[in-house]
């Protein structure tokens, strides 16, 4: 009797996780749809002061301004000084970060096999000149087919780039032999 | 006779590796250094060869982070800084990106020996009468860990090490 107890207890709650779990997916996918101008999981290669490379956090295009933020460390930038931004396409090991250099010693090859696993993803290359006239640039990577969004949006702000996001889509779209 | 002529062979001989020595002590001798307190980075340039946009921003980031961590200069003003016209002895550093290979991160982790990304800049720094402080060439290059844009961060390293050793 107390099998079967134990049993129906566990099949409930296998079921109310099942829930949550599909519950919230379609919540994140609503934000993502929701929100076109911001962008989390993006990272910082380089170039935003204050950020260490390789900061993970939320890039966003709103009120006429670029702002990153992560926890409570933010960075804007008005858009209006922005003097470019492009797009490209690259791709960064499964396993970054200092672990991702470890296992690169580890015995047997498994490290260069581990090296195989990679993820696709968008580069977002950023100018903008600053209140002396100083020029910046900044480098971010974000999930892969979102920086032409991340790019939209910024324009759409009042940022200016010397390549039209038509031309740069139909660049990275060719297939690699037609390229020139 | 005989004796006069090996003499004056002798003496010929030693005058020729008097002058040649004083010659190489003064080569030996380090150059004059620069002296400059500001320095302006111009964006860095790729007339000869594509340059991703990426590196161009990463060379030109790193240079003004590596420069400033020098400690070698009382103002490091980026490209386009105005305040940079009224510095005393300002040097511009311009740099141009003559070769350019990026290599596969990938195939460096995978084989490495494979997949190597290199960078060929020329580096010049030039005073306000534009003439010609340090001209030098300088490679940044990554051969086995970290990811392609490692490579101008090995050439920032590089170039504020040619500032430190030029300039006093």
């Amino acid at each position: 009797m107390k099998t079967r107890r134990v049993v129906a207890d566990l099949f409930v709650a296998a079921v109310l996780i099942v829930g949550f779990g599909a519950l919230a997916q379609p919540s994140f996918a609503q934000d993502a749809s929701t929100n076109p101008r911001s962008f989390p999981e993006t990272k910082v290669v380089i170039g935003l002061e204050g950020f260490k490379p390789h900061a993970k956090g939320t890039l966003s295009a709103e009120n006429g301004e670029l702002v990153f933020k992560k926890g409570k460390k933010k960075v804007e930038i008005p858009a209006a000084s922005i003097t470019d931004v492009l797009t490209g396409k690259d791709s960064e090991r499964a396993i970054g970060g200092t672990v991702g250099t470890m296992t690169m010693f580890a015995p047997y090859g498994s490290g260069r096999f581990l090296s195989l696993f990679r993820n696709k993803v968008d580069t977002l290359s950023v100018e903008w000149a600053d209140k002396s006239g100083g020029v910046h640039g900044a480098v971010f990577t974000m999930g892969q087919g979102t920086s032409w969004s991340a790019k939209g949006a910024l324009l759409a702000q009042g940022a200016k780039t010397t390549v039209p996001l038509e031309k740069e889509i139909e660049e990275q779209t060719q297939p690699k032999g037609k390229k020139q | 006779m005989n004796s006069t002529r090996y003499s004056r062979m002798l003496v010929a001989l030693a005058a020729a590796c008097l002058l040649w020595g004083s010659a190489a002590s003064a080569q030996d001798q380090p150059a004059a250094k620069a002296k400059a307190s500001s320095i302006q980075i111009a964006m860095v340039q790729s007339d000869e060869v594509k340059l991703p946009i990426e590196f161009q921003l990463a060379l030109y980031e790193n240079l003004v982070e590596q420069i400033q961590k020098t400690n070698k200069f009382q103002h490091v003003y980026r490209d386009g800084d105005k305040d940079a016209a009224s510095a005393p002895d300002l040097v511009v550093l311009h740099s141009n990106v003559y070769g350019f290979k990026k290599g596969s991160e990938e195939k460096r982790q995978v084989t490495t020996v494979a997949g190597k990304t290199e960078i060929k800049v020329h580096v010049q720094a030039t005073d306000k009468d534009g003439k010609a402080v340090v001209s030098q060439d300088v490679q940044g290059q990554v051969r086995f860990i970290g990811g392609n844009l490692r490579a101008t961060l090995d050439f920032a390293k590089k170039v504020a090490q040619v500032l430190v050793n030029n300039f006093q």
